[in-house]
């Protein structure tokens, strides 16, 4: 016994032993210090204290059954702690035998299963709470096994499908799952389960009602505390709402995307013919189209009608009586039709028995109106059964009668642009007039249709300004560089004329007109046009040959009728003289002669003689200029008014003309008209001498300045021919001429105008191509001298016989 | 007033011709009457008298034609020698197909004026 005791004591578990009769008679050591009571306190029936008293009796029941029974007890009783609480302990009580197999005692151990004991509850309590909380979810939720096999359903799952547990344990194999939904959600749920992380899928669910809604299924592992997966969660939430309204956002958006793409209408009304059947199960979706007098229905897009259908309702008349969608049209109203089988409208066209016939029950008919308030078309939906619109369908035909009517805008204006365009591209091939937009900024070039064909460029090639330059005619490259040059400074519109050169050798005549728009004083842009003007040019060109023939048969015939009448003039005095010279020869040769006869005779020679020489007198006098007016004048603004009178005869014969005019030029005394004439003379002169010049810039320098001595000076400088150093004075003589059409006299008219400015008209040969005429005035002219004033005296009395008037 | 010579009127409106003619004319020995228009020539007493009409073409009023036509009308057949200083070589073969003896251009000389009276005066 004691050494028995001993060993007991030593164990680490609390240990007790009984008497085959089952009294203890021993308690070791951590037995007593756990319950507090002393081995004598234990013995006997005093172990029963530490005993919680609900598990007592059923352990002296299975104590006495196992002692009756001489068989091991094994019991889970709570063990009273020396503190007073209570920790479960699993007791196992177990017979030891001596060597003949007698009961010579009973070995009791108790084993702390307290941790156990707790986790096996908190378990228990943890499962009862999430059935709870599942069944009280209300979105469906499914329960799996970690292998995917259906476990469990709430309630709203079972009322949502409308169908069994059972029946949704085989869901693969059903309808429950839209089967263009089924394949993916069973892949995504095999890979969720296989890799034990949460997953997440959207599919379509059939209700009960057999409607088809948007779930999105959201997979959850449920693991104990070492991480095993238990289960799996599978919440259910609905996403239909959302589903739709994102997809009609991406239909709207596809549809706007194509409008603005540039799709053909057809094309744009027939997409939203189907996104619109699409989003509205059942429905048949048609536009119809208010042609442009405004007076019946066209064809707009009904992918899903017959064609027999549509053919009844296009070309009707937009009237109230010939159908839903001519009522809606006429009385930019939405029409509702909610069954056609009791509908009485539109009998007169018989609408509703035909739309009857094609199967239809019901249709709704809603404008489509243009934002100032003009119908455009309508929008209509057909169902094979009898229907109202619900406010959902009244959203949806909202939305998609505003995409139809930006469509339809957006081709009209798409036609009436094109129209337009068409329109101005006639009009500038009818007119031989391109026009060209010039980014001075980025150097981006735009050329409308007959500005490509004038240049003959390929219109698929951007036009740069080297391609350009390679039509400009040679001749006029400079004029044309100098003028791209100028327009950087050019604040208002320009016009120009240049050539160009065609590959094949003809030329064309350009009239460009360009404006310039500057911001900040810098230049912006360049727009303008370019009109051919080749024709109206060589009809032009025609008629200066005709004009300038005729003008010289004009010369002749005014010399010749002139000519006749100074003979005419001259002739009278001089055959006096003659018959007087004759009478007198007769009268000295008489015998006896005649000499007082004579004398008298060779004085009225003598008379007529004078009389000739007053003829001659008076023609001068006639063709000397009229006085010459006197005032103060800016000697600048005369050469600027001259400059833009010939200009445009400059540009024509190409002449670059630069002026060079003092700031501070004084006034001067003369006759403005006159000094314009010399001013017009010396560039005419200079223009002329540059007509045959070719291989160089036709430049023309216009210059006046201040001299010293009270004087100003206009100089003219060309680049032409020149002139002979030796025959500078000879220049000035009248009838002097070195072109073949002229006349000779302006130089001479110029420099007697000049002189009776008391001034000098010179020229000098450059030391480059060309010369430079000048001429120099005082500010105020000196006293006219007796020569240069005009001798105005009659010859006769007779007024009505001057000459001119034979 | 009678006159023994042929008479030669002289019708021009130049004041040179009407003083340096008539004086030629006498020194060829012929009587002259001188008339600054034709209607001055047609009022006086010697159309008929005339015997050559020496004429200008251009005159103010009455040209020479114009007497020519007068004449004619009156069945004065005077032969007739026409005097112009216009230089137009187109008027004396007109003035001769009209009936003109000669059509002189001024200044002419004076022997192809004695010529063209004496051609006159043998019509007569």
């Amino acid at each position: 016994m004691d050494e028995l005791s001993h060993v007991v004591d030593a164990l680490p578990g609390l240990v007790w032993t009984a008497r085959s009769d089952g009294t203890v008679d021993f308690l070791n050591q951590r037995w007593c210090a756990y319950t507090g009571l002393s081995l004598e306190q234990g013995q006997g029936e005093g172990w029963q204290a530490a005993i919680h008293p609900e598990d007592l009796p059923e352990m002296l029941e299975r104590l006495r059954l196992g002692f009756a029974s001489v068989e091991p007890v094994e019991i889970e009783a709570r063990l009273r702690r020396s503190d007073g609480t209570y920790r479960w302990f699993l007791i196992s009580i177990s017979p030891m035998r001596d060597a003949e197999g007698h009961i010579i005692r009973w070995l009791g151990v108790a084993t702390d299963i307290e941790h156990r004991k707790r986790a096996e509850e908190a378990l228990r309590l943890h499962e009862l709470n999430f059935r709870l909380i599942v069944d009280s979810i209300p979105a469906p939720v499914a329960v799996t096994t970690p292998e995917g096999e259906v476990e469990g359903v709430n309630q709203p799952t079972l009322d949502y499908f409308g169908r069994t547990f059972d029946e949704l344990k085989n869901w693969k194999s059903s309808d429950a799952v839209h089967p263009d939904d089924l394949p993916q959600t069973i892949a995504t749920l095999r890979k969720a389960l296989e890799l034990g992380r949460p997953y997440n899928v959207e599919s379509r669910h059939r209700r009960a009602d057999g409607v088809y809604r948007w779930f999105n299924v959201l997979g959850l592992p449920l693991r104990d505390s070492d991480g095993r997966i238990l289960r799996w969660f599978h919440l259910q939430v609905d996403i239909d709402d959302r589903k739709r309204a994102e997809d009609l956002l991406a239909s709207e958006k596809r549809l706007l995307e194509m409008v603005a793409g540039g799709s053909s209408q057809p094309r744009v009304l027939e997409e939203l013919c189907r996104h619109v059947e699409s989003t509205a199960a059942g429905c048949y979706c048609s536009v119809v189209l208010v042609d442009p007098t405004g007076t019946h229905l066209e064809n707009g897009a009904a992918p899903s009608l017959p064609a027999s259908f549509l053919a009844s309702i296009i070309g009707r008349p937009v009237n109230a009586e010939s159908g839903p969608c001519a009522m809606a049209s006429y009385l930019n109203e939405q029409v509702i039709a909610a069954d056609l089988a009791t509908e009485t409208r539109w009998a007169e066209y018989a609408w509703c028995p035909m739309a009857l016939a094609h199967g239809l029950r019901a249709c709704w008919s809603t404008p489509i109106t243009s934002a100032s308030g003009k119908v455009l078309g309508a929008f209509a939906l057909y169902y094979d059964t009898p229907r109202a619109p619900t406010p959902l369908h009244q959203s949806l035909i909202e939305r998609f009668t505003h995409i139809a009517r930006i469509a339809i805008e957006s081709a009209q204006k798409d036609a009436a642009l094109k129209r337009s365009e068409t329109f101005l591209a006639e009009v500038q091939r009818l007119s031989s007039t391109g026009s060209f937009w010039w980014n001075a900024v980025t150097g981006e070039r735009t050329w409308s249709e007959e500005m490509y064909r004038i240049f003959e460029f390929d219109p698929a090639v951007p036009v740069t300004i080297e391609m350009m330059e390679t039509r400009i005619h040679p001749e006029d490259l400079a004029a044309f560089r100098e003028r791209g040059q100028r327009v950087r400074n050019v604040d208002s519109s320009f016009e120009f004329e240049y050539r160009l050169l065609m590959p094949d050798g003809s030329v064309k005549y350009i009239w460009a007109t360009c404006h310039p728009r500057r911001y900040d004083g810098t230049l912006m842009e360049l727009f303008g046009t370019v009109h051919d003007v080749t024709r109206r040019r060589l009809a032009e060109e025609t008629l200066d040959k005709v004009r300038s023939q005729l003008a010289h048969v004009s010369r002749v015939t005014s010399l010749g009728a002139l000519t006749g009448s100074i003979a005419h003039e001259v002739n009278q005095p001089l055959s006096g003289i003659v018959t007087n010279a004759s009478t007198c020869l007769r009268m000295l040769a008489a015998e006896p002669p005649n000499v007082d006869g004579a004398r008298e005779t060779a004085r009225r020679t003598i008379r007529d003689a004078n009389r000739a020489s007053d003829v001659i007198t008076r023609l001068r006098a006639l063709f000397a200029k009229k006085s010459a007016m006197s005032e103060s004048l800016d000697l600048n603004e005369a050469t600027r008014e001259v400059v833009a009178l010939s200009s445009d005869e400059l540009q024509r014969n190409r002449v670059i003309v630069r002026e060079e005019l003092a700031d501070d030029l004084p006034l001067v005394t003369g006759d403005r008209i006159q000094l314009q004439q010399v001013i017009l003379n010396l560039l005419r002169n200079a223009s002329d001498a540059m007509s045959g010049v070719d291989d160089r810039p036709r430049e023309l320098m216009i210059k006046t300045e201040r001299e010293e001595g009270d004087r100003v000076r206009l100089t003219v400088q060309d680049a032409g021919m020149g002139i002979d150093a030796h025959a500078t004075d000879k220049l000035f003589e009248a009838f002097y001429t070195t072109k073949s059409d002229g006349m000779g006299i302006g130089l001479s008219v110029s420099r007697s105008i000049i002189e009776s400015h008391s001034g000098r008209l010179w020229a000098v040969a450059n030391d480059g191509p060309g010369a430079t005429f000048a001429f120099s005035i005082p500010l105020v002219p000196a006293p006219r001298t007796p020569r240069s004033a005009p001798v105005r005296t009659a010859v006769r009395a007779n007024p009505e016989r001057s000459i001119g008037q034979p | 007033m009678m006159v023994t010579e042929s008479l030669v009127s002289v019708v021009d409106d130049d004041e040179s011709v009407r003083e340096s003619l008539p004086d030629l004319l006498r020194e060829f020995g012929f009587a002259v009457q001188a008339f600054a228009s034709a209607e001055e020539f047609l009022a006086s007493n010697f159309v008929s008298q005339t015997k050559c009409l020496i004429l200008d073409i251009a005159m103010p009023g009455m040209s020479g034609p114009d007497l020519q036509t007068e004449l004619l009308r009156r069945r004065q057949e005077i032969p007739i020698v026409f005097i112009t200083a216009h230089v137009d070589q187109n008027i004396r073969p007109s003035m001769l197909e009209r009936g003109a003896v000669e059509c002189l251009f001024k200044p002419f000389s004076d022997t192809s004026l004695l010529d063209a009276v004496n051609a006159a005066l043998r019509v007569n």
